[in-house]
C-alpha cells in the first residue's frame, strides 16, 4: 500500500510528457517520470520515494525502440529487462541485466527505469560505461544526444524535466569480448557484493564496477594498473585493488574486506578469461 | 491391501488454492470495517518518556488511538509482555501505539505522526551479555509477573526459565572418556518467513460476544487467552481461522489479536482489521529463538560416547512467551540421536533486546542438533574415525533410554541404524566424503542423525463426523489448514476405516471455536497422531450407530454386521446388506415408522502418560513417540572463493507408516529446503545498539526458485502402535537436520570447525583467512 495520494498521466508523446512535468511543477507539484514503476511501488510504501504525480512515459512509442543498423544500437528505456535479456544483440547487456532481480520483476523492471533508478547498484549502466554509448534525453526543447559516459556520474545526470529516452550503442562494440558477474553474499538472486563488467578493446581492458561504491563506476586508474605491460598478472591486480580510492562498501552484504578478497579473485578471473581469450 | 492408506491423494483444497478462489483471512473485507496501524519502537531498549498523539488525532478519518497505559500483561508461562509497550520499549520494533482508522493509509498516515520520546538504557544484545553478574535488566519486576508452575524465572536476573538434566554420573563418565572435545556453537534469531503475513480481524457485538478472524495456528489458544487476558466469559468468545498461508510455528503465539480486540473496543467494537506488512511481520511479530551452546562431548578410543555436558542458551529476546517451552525441549532433546548414559545439561532461558521468539518448524530441534551433531563430527574427527560409523556404533535403540531418562521400544525409538545404512547407500559413502573435481573445485559429502519429539503436555484433540442423507461424511476438526495437508489425511483415514469412496468424504477446512470440536493447537507434527486418533474413535462411534439401525433392518444382531462400501453388509454374507445412505439418517420401514436419527458419531484424543520434568534431574517424558532420520547433503565446493553449491539434499526418515506418500514426499522435500535455507543464509543482524536495517524478503535471502538442490527422501516404517496405522510425526523431521549435514560438509570442505550459522561463503572466508588478508 503506497500511503499517499498521487495523480497519474499517461501522456503518448515526448512533448506532451515534458510539457506536463513543467505545468506540475508550476502547480507546486512534485512528478516523477513512471516506467515500470517496481522502485515507486517498492520505495513509496516504504515512504522513501514521496511524489504526488507520476508522468508515465511507456506509451511513448520512442521509449519502446528496439532497432540496429550498421552503425547503432537503439535501446528504447521503456523496454523491460527481460525483453532486453532476451534481444539476442548485445551478449555483455543480456547478461548483466539477466542478473538483476528475478524473473518477474524484470518484467516490469525497464532499461531507463534501472539506469536512472535510486537504488546504488544500477547495473544496467555499466556495459554503456565500458562502449561508445550515447544516451537520447527528452528536454523541453527536443532531443539532445550525449556520450554516455560523459553524462554519468555516480547517476545520469539529467536536468529537471528531461528523461532518457534512449541509449545507442555503436554497433561495432556490440561484439567485443567481455567478462561479468555477479557476486552476491549467497544463493542466485538479490542484490550484489560486487558486479563486474569488463570488455577487451583490441588489447586493453576496461572494467566497472557496481556494488563496490554507492554507484556504479568506471575508473581509469584501476584500468590502468590492470593492464600494466610486462608486469606479471598477481602484481596488476595488486596495484589494481590499490587504485580504488574510495572506502569499500560495509553492509549486511558483506564487509569491506571481504569485498575486496572476492574483488581480488574476480579481477583474477577477467584477466585469465579475456587475455587467455 | 490398504484402500487408502499410502495412497497420493490430492490435497481437499487443491482446487480451491490452485484457482485462487481460496480465501484467507486478510481476504475479508467491507467498506465498513475500521483498519489499525501500529507505531512500533525505534529503539531496542529505552525508556518511554513520552507519547505526543495530539497530530495524529487531528488527522480525518482517525477514530482513535490507543497506547499501553492500563492493559493488561500477557503470555504464555510468565505473564511479562504488554500488549502495547508501557514505561518502556524492550526491541525494535516493539508496538508502542495503534492507529484505528477509516482506512490503512490514513491509519499510516496518523500513525507516523505519533511523536515518541526515547530515554535510551543499555543493550543486552547477546545471551552471553545478559548472563552477566552485573547485566542490564530486561525486565526489572520479573519476580512480580503471575507465572504457571512449570517455569523457575530467576528474580535480578535475565533468567526466564532454567531446566536441568542430569543423567548418569558425569564425573565418572569423564575419567572413562579416552578422547574429549569441547566446543562452542552460535546460532541466531531469525524469521519464519510464511508468504501470508499474519492479520487478525476482531469485532464486539452488542452482546459481547468477541468475534475474532486470525491467521492463528491456535484458535482454541485464542479464545482461551482472550478469556484469560480481558475475563471474558469463553462462550462469549468464538475464534475463527480460515485456510492459512504458512505458518511454520510464527502463527502460534496470539499478538495482533489482542491489539485488534482493544482497537475494537476503543471503537465501539466496530470490526476492526490488522494485517502486518511483511516488514512488520519479520520486525515486530515473534521471530525464531537464537541459541549459544557450549558443548563437550567424550568417547573411549574404540568410538563409544560416553558423557555429554552442555549449557543451552536460549535467546528468547524482549519477552519469555514459548521461550520457556522451548527450552524445556532443548533440555528434553539436549543430544543426538545417541545411547549416552551420563549427560549434564543446562538449558537457560534468558531474556534479551532481541525481538521476542515462538516456535519455529522443529520447535528446537535444528538449532540443537546444529550443534550436537557437528560436535559429534569434530569428535569423529580427533577419534579419526568414519563420521557415518562414529554414528552408527552409538545410535539410539530400544532399550536405551532418552537424556530424560524414559525408556524407549520400537514403537516409540523406530530404527535409526536402519535409517544410517539406508542413508550410506543413497549417499555413496563407501566412495569417499571428498571427492576432487578440479584444481579449485571439490564434492563433498556431510551427514548427521536427527530425532524429534514433541514438548505437548495435556494436549488433546475432538472429531465430530456428521452424516450426509446421500450417505456421506463430513468431518469436523479443529485442526488449522496451514498448508501441511492434514485435513486431507483425517479424510484418508476415514476413507480406509469406513472402505469409502474418499470423493464421499468432505472436510471442514474453516475452523470455529463455537461450532467445531476442539484441537488443542495445530503444532509439534502432532495433528495427525491427536486428531486421526479422535477420528479413528468417531468412526467407530459412527460405525456402532450405523450398526445398531442396520441390524434391526436386516433383523440380525449389529456384531455380525461389517461397515464398508457404502454398506452396513452381513460379514459372511456381504449379499445381505443395507445402504448406509438408508440408514445413516435413520430408517424408515414401509408402514411408515421410523427409528433412529442422523448419525453423529464422536471421537476425542489425548496423549498419554506424558509428565513433566523432575525440576533437579529433568527426569520425565515430553512426548509420545521419537521420528528418527539420517540426513545428508553433497556440496561442490570452491576453495579459492569459499562459495558452494547444494547439489543434493538426502533424508530417510523413519516415518512409521506412510498415508500419503505425496503429501510426505511434500513435507519431507519442503522442511528439507527451509532447513537449507535456513543453514545457508538466514539470519537476524543486529547493530551494537540492538537495531537492524528493516528486515525485507529482498535482503532476507531465503532459497529461491533456481536454487534448490535435488532433493532426495526415503521412508522406513517401523510403526508407532499408537500412531493412526502406525504413523510417526513428519511435518517437521526433516528440517531439523539439514543445518549440521551442511555444516558438516562445509566443516570437511574448508578445513576448519564451522560453528555458526548462517554458513555463509564470507563466514567461511572469515574462518579460513579473516584477517590474514591484506
Amino acid at each position: 500500500m503506497i500511503p499517499y495520494n498521487f495523480e497519474y498521466y499517461k501522456p503518448t508523446t515526448m512533448k506532451e510528457a515534458t510539457n506536463l512535468f513543467q505545468s506540475l511543477l508550476q502547480e507546486n507539484k512534485s512528478p516523477i517520470y513512471f516506467a515500470g514503476g517496481t522502485e515507486i511501488i517498492t520505495l513509496g510504501r516504504m515512504n522513501k520515494i514521496v511524489t504526488d504525480a507520476v508522468i508515465d512515459i511507456h506509451h511513448i512509442p520512442a521509449c519502446h525502440i528496439l532497432e540496429q543498423d550498421d552503425t547503432w544500437l537503439t535501446l528504447g528505456a521503456a523496454l523491460s529487462l527481460t525483453s532486453i535479456k532476451e534481444m539476442k544483440k548485445f551478449p555483455l547487456l543480456e547478461k548483466v541485466v539477466s542478473e538483476i532481480a528475478d524473473r518477474t520483476s524484470r518484467n516490469k523492471i525497464t532499461l531507463g527505469g534501472n539506469i536512472c533508478a535510486n537504488i546504488i547498484y544500477r547495473e544496467a549502466v555499466l556495459p554503456f560505461l565500458l562502449t561508445e554509448s550515447y544516451a537520447v534525453i527528452a528536454t523541453q526543447h527536443g532531443l539532445k544526444e550525449r556520450p554516455f559516459q560523459e553524462l554519468f556520474d555516480q547517476t545520469l545526470q539529467l536536468k529537471e524535466g528531461e528523461f532518457l529516452v534512449q541509449v545507442k550503442v555503436a554497433t561495432k562494440d556490440l561484439a567485443l569480448p567481455f567478462f561479468t558477474v555477479k557476486k552476491r553474499r549467497q544463493w542466485g538472486v538479490g542484490y550484489p557484493l560486487l558486479t563486474i563488467a569488463a570488455i577487451l578493446k583490441e588489447t586493453h581492458i576496461h572494467t566497472a564496477y557496481s556494488g563496490l561504491y554507492a554507484y556504479p563506476f568506471h575508473c581509469e586508474k584501476v584500468d590502468a594498473q590492470l593492464n600494466k605491460p610486462n608486469t606479471e598478472r598477481a602484481k596488476r591486480i595488486e596495484h589494481a585493488l590499490q587504485a580504488f580510492h574510495k572506502e569499500i562498501l560495509h553492509d549486511i552484504h558483506g564487509s569491506d574486506t571481504y569485498r575486496k578478497f572476492v574483488l581480488k579473485n574476480v579481477l583474477t578471473d577477467v584477466i585469465d578469461t579475456l587475455e587467455k581469450g | 491391501m490398504d484402500w487408502m492408506i499410502g495412497k497420493s491423494i490430492p490435497r481437499k483444497e487443491a482446487e480451491e488454492k490452485v484457482t485462487g478462489a481460496a480465501k484467507y483471512t486478510d481476504d475479508r473485507s467491507d467498506a465498513q470495517m475500521l483498519h489499525v496501524k501500529l507505531k512500533v519502537s525505534t529503539h531496542a531498549h529505552a525508556k518511554l518518556k513520552k507519547i505526543d498523539t495530539s497530530k495524529a488525532e487531528k488527522v480525518t478519518g482517525v477514530h482513535a488511538i490507543i497506547i499501553g497505559e492500563s492493559l493488561p500483561l500477557t503470555g504464555t508461562d510468565i505473564k511479562d509482555r504488554p500488549i502495547l509497550a508501557y514505561k518502556k520499549v524492550r526491541y525494535f520494533g516493539e508496538p508502542i501505539a495503534a492507529v484505528v482508522a477509516e482506512h490503512p493509509y490514513i491509519a499510516e498516515q496518523a500513525a507516523a505522526l505519533i511523536e515518541v520520546t526515547y530515554d535510551p538504557l543499555p543493550i543486552i544484545n547477546t545471551t552471553e551479555e545478559a548472563m552477566k553478574q552485573e547485566a542490564t535488566l530486561v525486565h526489572e519486576n520479573l519476580a512480580t509477573y503471575h507465572k504457571t508452575d512449570k517455569v523457575f524465572p530467576e528474580a535480578n536476573s535475565n533468567i526466564a526459565n532454567r531446566v536441568k538434566v542430569r543423567k548418569g554420573d558425569i564425573q565418572k563418565a569423564w575419567l572413562q572418556s579416552h578422547m574429549t572435545i569441547e566446543e562452542n556453537y552460535v546460532v541466531p534469531p531469525s524469521d519464519h518467513t510464511a508468504i501470508e503475513t499474519r492479520s487478525a480481524i476482531v469485532e464486539i457485538k452488542p452482546d459481547g460476544t468477541v468475534m475474532i478472524t486470525s491467521t492463528t495456528q491456535a484458535p482454541y489458544g485464542v479464545k482461551s487467552e482472550f478469556s484469560e487476558t480481558f475475563e471474558l466469559e469463553e462462550g462469549k468468545i468464538i475464534a475463527t481461522t480460515p485456510l492459512v498461508g504458512g505458518a511454520f510455528g510464527g502463527k502460534v503465539t496470539t499478538q495482533l489479536e489482542l491489539i485488534a480486540y482493544i482497537a475494537s473496543k476503543a471503537v465501539n467494537g466496530k470490526c476492526v482489521k490488522l494485517t502486518y506488512t511483511r516488514e512488520e511481520d519479520m520486525l515486530t511479530a515473534p521471530v525464531r529463538m537464537g541459541l549459544d551452546a557450549k558443548v563437550k562431548l567424550g568417547a573411549t578410543k574404540d568410538g563409544k560416547l560416553t558423557a555429554a555436558e552442555i549449557t543451552y542458551l536460549i535467546d528468547t529476546g524482549a519477552y519469555a512467551d514459548k521461550g520457556t517451552l522451548l527450552t524445556t525441549a532443548v533440555a528434553a532433546t539436549c543430544t543426538g540421536p545417541y545411547k549416552i548414559d551420563h549427560i549434564r545439561c543446562d538449558a537457560i532461558c534468558v531474556y534479551t533486546n532481541h525481538p521476542y521468539i515462538t516456535a519455529y518448524r522443529g520447535f528446537s530441534h535444528s538449532e540443537i542438533l546444529f550443534m550436537f551433531e557437528r560436535a559429534m563430527d569434530t569428535l569423529a574427527k580427533k577419534l579419526e574415525m568414519d563420521p557415518l560409523q562414529f554414528r552408527k556404533k552409538n545410535a539410539i535403540v530400544k532399550g536405551n533410554t532418552s537424556p530424560t531418562q524414559t525408556v524407549l521400544n520400537e514403537s516409540s525409538v523406530g530404527n535409526l541404524p536402519k535409517c544410517i545404512d539406508q542413508l550410506q547407500e543413497m549417499m555413496n559413502w563407501k566412495e569417499g566424503v571428498t571427492i576432487p573435481i578440479d584444481e579449485r573445485k571439490i564434492r563433498v559429502k556431510g551427514m548427521c542423525c536427527s530425532w524429534k519429539t514433541s514438548t505437548i503436555s495435556g494436549a488433546s484433540s475432538g472429531v465430530v463426523l456428521l452424516f450426509n442423507a446421500d450417505g456421506s461424511v463430513n468431518i469436523l476438526s479443529g485442526i488449522v489448514e496451514i498448508g501441511m495437508g492434514t485435513k486431507t489425511i483425517l479424510a484418508q483415514l476415514l476413507a480406509e476405516r469406513l472402505k469409502m469412496d474418499i470423493n464421499n468424504i468432505h472436510v471442514q477446512m474453516d475452523v470455529n471455536t463455537k461450532t467445531i470440536p476442539e484441537h488443542y493447537k495445530t503444532v509439534a507434527s502432532r495433528g495427525t497422531l491427536l486428531a486421526g486418533r479422535a477420528l479413528l474413535k468417531a468412526a467407530d462411534d459412527a460405525v456402532e450407530q450405523l450398526r445398531d439401525i442396520a441390524s434391526r433392518v436386516l433383523t440380525c444382531s449389529p456384531e455380525d454386521l461389517e461397515v464398508g462400501y457404502e454398506k452396513v453388509y452381513v460379514r459372511d454374507d456381504p449379499t445381505t446388506y443395507v445402504y448406509i445412505k438408508d440408514v445413516c439418517y435413520g430408517y424408515q420401514y414401509s408402514n411408515g415408522n421410523s427409528i433412529g436419527g442422523q448419525v453423529i458419531g464422536k471421537g476425542n484424543y489425548t496423549i498419554r502418560h506424558l509428565s513433566h520434568l523432575d525440576p533437579k534431574t529433568g527426569k520425565g517424558k515430553t512426548g509420545p513417540e521419537w521420528t528418527v532420520g539420517a540426513q545428508g547433503v553433497e556440496i561442490e565446493f570452491d576453495q579459492r572463493d569459499f562459495t558452494y553449491k547444494i547439489l543434493k539434499a538426502y533424508s530417510v526418515i523413519d516415518i512409521g507408516k506412510v498415508l500419503n506418500y505425496k503429501a510426505a514426499l511434500g513435507q519431507v522435500m519442503g522442511s528439507m529446503s527451509m532447513g537449507l535455507s535456513h543453514a545457508s543464509a538466514e539470519a537476524y543482524e543486529f547493530r551494537e545498539d540492538g537495531t537492524m536495517n528493516i528486515p525485507k524478503l529482498r535482503t532476507y535471502g531465503p532459497l529461491r526458485y533456481g536454487d534448490h538442490p535435488e532433493y532426495i527422501a526415503k521412508f522406513i516404517e517401523t510403526a508407532h502402535l499408537d500412531g493412526p496405522y502406525g504413523a510417526r510425526g513428519v511435518g517437521e523431521h526433516a528440517l531439523i537436520g539439514m543445518p549440521a549435514a551442511l555444516g558438516n560438509a562445509l566443516s570437511t570442505a574448508a578445513g576448519v570447525e564451522l560453528n555458526q550459522l548462517p554458513l555463509t561463503p564470507e563466514m567461511i572466508w572469515r574462518k579460513k583467512v579473516g584477517d590474514k588478508f591484506l
